[in-house]
């Protein structure tokens, strides 16, 4: 439940919702509209619902998106870039609010100026505001900060990520990086002798920043249409590839770069599969600097020549653009890409997409694979016994029909008792097929008691103690029935 | 790898001559006797000779390959130096935008305000070619950048050269000899210093198409054959669209059937192969717009029109000999001479009047104006480079080329022609050292190759009879065939056993060894020279520290980067013409004069305003709408290429546009030196070049030991440290002080004054009280009216 305050200026990004009791727990955000208000609106929905007089704790994170902004908009190199910030004294809330405190905290302790709205108490880097009581609902109050902040404010203004899979064994991934320096403005000449000389000079402008890879990125190239950027270096830590770039020139206010980066990771770590499908689950988007701001996003995903049946699966909403094709490596009718784009995306962003096939469906389709190859299986077994059964005709050892006998009833045990598991745990994933498995059984069962049968009539054959015809016979009866059964089990496979 | 393929090719080379006689021994002691003794071990010498060839030539190219990847693995993929920039922009935009769009191509970027035709002012070949390779892999779906194109396409080439001189030299001489030719093309460091990968230049094909147009044109001589012919003209075609060195081509093959008609060698294969060549030839390179009409209209294309018209009338007399009698025939003669020599006489003061050959001296004019004289590589050439380019070749060319004279026929006049041309061009210029290159290699191949046959293939020799042999020669080239037996040294045969027989084993294996050794030395050399001298690309610099680590230093990118991406689109960026090429290539941002120096009175503009004083060189910048200007200043990191040190070369410029402006005298001290320091000309000390070059370096202190201030590349402390700009201010200056940009302001609003504003209407306040009389007063008026101006201003306020 929470609104856009300023909309001129703010841009609502991500509403993760913490009910914090025991342990925490993200709670489901849904966007709704209030009718007569402006701005975004967001129900909740809270895991229990909350009995009157009840208390329940919520933490909302929220994050915002190009809200400061440079004041004085243009700066000298050698001065200090100093911001505004405006946001609401209050809580914005469809629902009365009985008590706030305000805090603002802030990059610096130079504070140029602030409202004092209730004479809020300051402390180093630190406004408190408040407690205000009692505040209506829809409540609004322009809160307003102008202090130093020099950290650097880069942006990517544009990115696009291409993911290459390949068949191979290998994942290509490169990044074009569209940056710009969206702070206050350079004004004025740019003196190299002062940036050497001079440590506070330029304070606000950006020499370098870490991006961190996946740990099994390699071949990692970082360039742009020029040719290479001598000026970087690769750290390989145990959990990452940390990468320091360093644009080709240092990045004042109004100044903007591009550049690519690319590398390849094993697909073993990402790529997934079972049988014919393939699952690839990879993130969205990748770490390129500390608080990043994205405003524009295009990832392209390019599978493998041929691939089919492709179905995407994100963690929050993008925009799926028409698939396209592309080619390389000699290919005859081109690789399928997925085309996504996402506006305004920040670091709460990085999380995976799932693709090509959803993995609930896989989940499924893996399960009764693999219940069709144990029931195979077990079918096989009966013919083995029968073929037991046969040479003991022939060869009247008994031990032979024993043991054949002993294989078949543990083997057989264990894969019922697998095939039961995997029933259950199609009911877990709620699959109406489990009842289908679980006819199977009977079924099976039954062609186990004919099975058996036979292999007694034919000892008692051998043993003298049944005519030939006799058994010849039930043998026969045995056997169409037993055909009868195993059609069935297989119609049911055939469903599945 | 190119280390070894010169002993190595040596040693195929004289197992190869081994074997190739042996063939022909074979061949003539199957022919003679019957009984073929001598065939033994090799039972099909035809096939080991070809694989071995084959063997050769690819180990050749690999080799050539190879060698020239050092700039690749050393930096990166990266195209070199200033014009492959251009070539390579070129190349980009004819691969994005397709063939006739290429062709249109208007570059509104180059040349501001004037522009450049691209397609009527370059010669296409190296872009189509670059082009149509790209295209074909990319039909295939073999994604390869074009720049990847572009910086292999020189090293693939060298192969494609070496072949072509393989070809060239076994019809010269033999196959033995053209396999050491081939081996030697592929690693000369003359070569490999223009076609190094990522040097993406027009020499890099151009030297295959004029080896590969030789080859045909020899072919077409030796053959009398219009197919030949034909193809020795599609060659050349490939070589006018090119480079503009085809005018060597052009020049040569007359000259050489000029020659052959003095030597009385005039024959009817001549006859075919240079009238078709002439009107085909002709008429193809005018299918290139940059060429067009120049073929039929200045002088350097003259004289293969008038070797046409005497190789004609020259037939026709021939023909005339057979019909009429002596006496007939002398009088029509003297008859057709005179007029010929007239009609030659008067339309060419006809033709020089009209302005139709305009540049008939004009080639030798040229290397007087500074312009042209400022390129480093239009120096003449110092023994050093010849040395050091060729090496051990250029010592053992004469003796290849006195074999070629001393068994003269067709073929060999020409390459004894080209040689003797090649190396007055080489003298002439560093640049065409070029041309002379193939040529050494394959002559030294001929004086190796002999001297291989004469010292390794003895065996074989002695067991047969040596009478045999010279009946046998000597009944092979009696009937009619003006050609040698390749392989075969023309020598009485009496004489040479006599030779042969001075020699013991012992000087012969070691005269075998000191000839491998040096060629062993050879390969060393070149691979030391490519790798040391000719595998840098000049866009980024690397530096050694103490520890052996390497610092790439980077500002050149960094700063045309910046242009790129931090400017307006259509900045307009002033430089010397140096970098015209790289602004356009790498920061894509409109240049005022670039490397392509077609219009000389732009550059001097240019570099007038270079030279000039601030105030003068922004009235020129203002009217050239000059947004930023771009300077090299090596001061900080000892680099010697810079703008200051360049900068004479502005100044003469300027002053042969502007003599009345700027006066080289004026940058010297009275002594007549050129310095940055103290003691320079106060006219150095304030132009703009020096004003942007040294703009805030006087507080710089690089050490401890020298005063702040002191500029590395010129050893001095430099002598105005207090530079103030007043139209333009710093815009960008990259991390070693390599490149700096500075902006050039526009006019202001109200202009602020730079001194204090002058009183005029102030009143002494000591009234002047004259001594003289009122009477003696000149111009007194009496009771003059005095008005009240106003207040008076407070002095100390202002």
């Amino acid at each position: 439940m929470q609104s856009l305050i300023g909309v001129m200026l703010m841009k609502f990004v991500l509403g993760q919702v913490k009910g914090e009791e025991e342990e925490e727990n993200t709670l489901e955000v849904r966007e709704t509209k209030v009718k007569g208000k402006s701005g975004k609106f967001f129900t909740v929905k809270l895991p229990s619902p909350l009995v009157p007089g009840a208390k329940i704790r919520v933490s909302v994170e929220m994050v915002f998106t190009h809200v400061l902004q440079p004041y004085p908009t243009h700066i000298t190199q050698a001065e200090k870039q100093f911001v505004v910030f405006e946001g609401n004294h209050y809580f914005y809330s469809p629902y009365p609010t009985k008590t706030q405190t305000t805090r603002v905290k802030l990059a610096s302790r130079n504070i140029e100026s602030y409202t004092k709205l209730g004479n809020p108490s300051r402390s180093e880097d630190m406004l408190e505001y408040g407690p205000f009581k009692d505040i209506p609902p829809y409540s609004q109050d322009t809160l307003k900060v102008h202090y130093e902040n020099n950290s650097p404010f880069l942006t990517i203004t544009s990115m696009t990520r291409v993911i290459e899979v390949s068949h191979w064994g290998n994942i290509a991934v490169e990044e074009t990086v569209d940056l710009k320096h969206t702070g206050a403005v350079l004004k004025g000449p740019f003196s190299r002798y002062d940036y050497q000389r001079q440590p506070d000079s330029g304070i606000s402008s950006v020499k370098s920043f870490k991006t961190i890879l996946p740990a099994a990125a390699q071949d990692v190239y970082y360039r742009d249409e020029i040719g290479n950027i001598s000026t970087s270096h690769l750290l390989i830590l145990d959990d990452s590839v940390e990468m320091e770039i360093r644009p080709r020139f240092p990045l004042f206010g109004g100044w903007k770069t591009h550049y690519i980066i690319g590398y390849n990771l094993p697909s073993y770590e990402y790529l997934y599969n079972l049988g014919d499908q393939y699952a690839l689950k990879m993130r969205f988007v990748d770490h390129v600097f500390d608080e990043q701001v994205t405003d524009s996003l295009t990832v392209k995903i390019i599978l493998p020549e041929g691939a089919k049946n492709i179905h995407v699966d994100s963690p929050y909403e993008i925009n799926r653009a028409a698939d396209e094709l592309h080619y390389t490596y000699l290919d005859t009718f081109g690789r399928p890409v997925i085309v996504a784009h996402k506006n305004n995306m920040v670091e709460q962003h990085i999380q995976d997409v799932v693709d090509p096939a959803a993995e609930a469906r896989m989940k499924v389709a893996c399960i009764t694979e693999q219940v069709l190859t144990l029931v195979n299986k077990r079918l096989g077994l009966y013919r083995h016994f029968d073929e037991a059964v046969n040479k003991y005709k022939q060869s009247r050892d008994i031990s032979t029909l024993n043991s054949g006998k002993k294989t078949l009833e543990t083997e057989h045990k264990v894969l019922t008792s697998e095939i039961a598991s995997l029933q259950s745990k199609l009911k877990t994933e709620g699959s109406d097929l489990c009842d289908k498995v679980s006819e199977i059984q009977k079924l099976d069962s039954q062609v186990k008691e004919l099975v058996l049968k036979s292999s007694v009539e034919a000892e008692r054959l051998v043993a003298g103690k049944l005519k030939k015809d006799t058994y010849i016979e039930n043998e026969k009866l045995h056997s169409n029935k037993r055909q009868e059964l195993v059609t069935k089990i297989d119609n049911i496979l055939d469903a599945l | 790898m190119a280390e070894h393929s010169g002993p190595d090719s040596g040693k195929h080379k004289a197992n190869h001559a081994n074997a190739n006689s042996a063939a022909l021994l074979h061949g003539r002691a199957g022919a003679g006797t019957g009984a073929g003794g001598l065939s033994g071990g090799l039972s099909q010498p035809a096939g080991w000779q070809s694989l071995l060839s084959f063997t050769i030539l690819f180990l050749a190219w690999l080799a050539g390959f190879s060698s020239r990847l050092f700039a690749v693995i050393r930096f990166e993929s990266i195209i070199h130096e200033f014009d492959p920039w251009f070539n390579y922009r070129s190349t980009h935009h004819l691969a994005s935008h397709g063939f006739y769009e290429f062709l249109n191509w208007f570059d509104e970027r180059a040349w501001y305000p004037l522009g450049r035709i691209v397609g009527g002012t370059v010669y296409p070949g190296l872009m189509v070619t670059a082009g149509l390779i790209h295209w074909i892999l990319n039909m295939l779906n073999i994604t390869v950048h074009i720049r990847d194109v572009c910086v292999f396409l020189a090293p693939v080439f060298s192969g494609l050269t070496a072949i072509s001189t393989f070809l060239l030299t076994r019809e010269l001489w033999n196959q033995g000899a053209g396999l050491l030719a081939a081996c030697f093309i592929a690693i000369v460091p003359g070569y490999i210093s223009r076609s190094v990968a990522g040097s993406f230049d027009n020499e890099g094909i151009a030297i295959f198409a004029l080896q590969f147009t030789y080859y045909l044109w020899v072919k077409s001589v030796k053959t009398g054959s219009v197919f030949w012919t034909i193809c020795c003209c599609l060659s050349y075609f490939y070589m006018v669209s090119a480079w503009g060195g085809y005018v060597f081509i052009i020049n040569l093959i007359p000259l050489h059937v000029f020659v052959l008609l003095l030597m009385q060698r005039y024959s009817r294969r001549v006859y075919i192969a240079y009238s078709t060549f002439y009107i085909v030839g002709l008429i193809l390179s005018m299918q290139i717009p940059f060429v067009g009409f120049q073929p039929i209209r200045t002088s350097e294309h003259m004289a293969a029109a008038g070797v046409f018209a005497l190789l004609q009338a020259y037939a026709f007399l021939q023909y005339l000999r057979d019909r009429l009698t002596k006496q007939e025939f002398q009088t029509l003669f003297f008859l057709g001479v005179s007029l010929a020599a007239g009609i030659v006489f008067l339309s060419v003061i006809y033709l020089t009047y009209t302005g139709d050959f305009a540049n008939w001296w004009g080639v030798y004019a040229k290397i007087h104006i500074p312009i042209i004289a400022s390129v480093s590589e239009h120096q003449p050439t110092t023994w050093v480079s010849f040395f050091f380019d060729l090496h051990i070749l250029v010592c053992t060319f004469p003796a290849g080329l006195w074999f070629c004279i001393k068994n003269i026929n067709d073929e060999r006049v020409f390459v004894a022609l080209y040689a003797i041309s090649a190396v007055y061009f080489a003298g002439v210029m560093v640049r065409l050292m070029l041309t002379l290159t193939p040529v050494v290699c394959m002559l030294s191949a001929i004086a190796f190759s002999n001297v291989f046959e004469h010292y390794l293939g003895d065996d074989m020799k002695r067991e047969n009879p040596p009478v045999e042999d010279s009946s046998d020669e000597d009944d092979k080239r009696n009937p009619g065939n003006l050609y040698d037996k390749a392989g075969k040294v023309r020598k009485h045969v009496s004489e040479q056993e006599k030779t042969e027989e001075g020699l013991g084993p012992n000087i012969k294996s070691i005269v075998t060894m000191l000839m491998l050794m040096l060629l062993m030395m050879f390969a060393v050399h070149c691979t030391w020279v490519t790798s040391n001298a000719y595998s840098s690309p000049s866009v980024v610099l690397a530096s050694y520290n103490h520890d052996g680590t390497r610092n790439i230093l980077d500002d050149f990118r960094e700063a045309y980067y910046w242009l790129r991406q931090n400017t307006d689109e259509h900045a307009r960026v002033m430089s010397w013409w140096d970098y015209g090429y790289q602004i356009a290539g790498m920061a894509n941002r409109t240049t005022l004069v670039d490397n392509n120096t077609w219009n000389n009175s732009h550059i001097a503009l240019v570099g007038k305003a270079m030279s000039s004083n601030e105030t003068a060189a922004y009235e020129i910048m203002r009217s050239l709408d000059v947004d930023y200007v771009l300077i090299i200043f090596g001061g900080v990191i000892g680099y010697s290429g810079d703008d200051i040190n360049k900068f004479l070369w502005m100044v003469r410029i300027a002053e042969g546009e502007h003599p009345k402006d700027i006066r080289e005298s004026d940058y010297f001290t009275p002594q007549g030196e050129f310095r940055v320091d103290k003691a320079g000309s106060p006219t150095l000390l304030n132009c703009l070049m020096y004003k942007m070059s040294y703009y805030r370096f006087g507080e710089m202190q690089l050490d401890f030991r020298t005063p702040p201030g002191f500029d590395r590349t010129r050893n001095a402390e430099i002598g105005n440290k207090d530079i103030k700009f007043k139209h333009l201010e710093e815009a960008f200056t990259s991390e070693h002080w390599l490149v700096r940009i500075y902006k050039v302001k526009k006019l202001d609003n109200r202009e602020t004054l730079d001194h204090k504003p002058r009183v005029t209407n102030i009143v002494p306040k000591q009234k002047y009280l004259s001594k003289k009389t009122a009477k003696r007063k000149r111009g007194y008026i009496k009771n003059k009216l005095t008005l009240k101006k106003g207040k008076r201003p407070n002095r100390k306020t202002v």
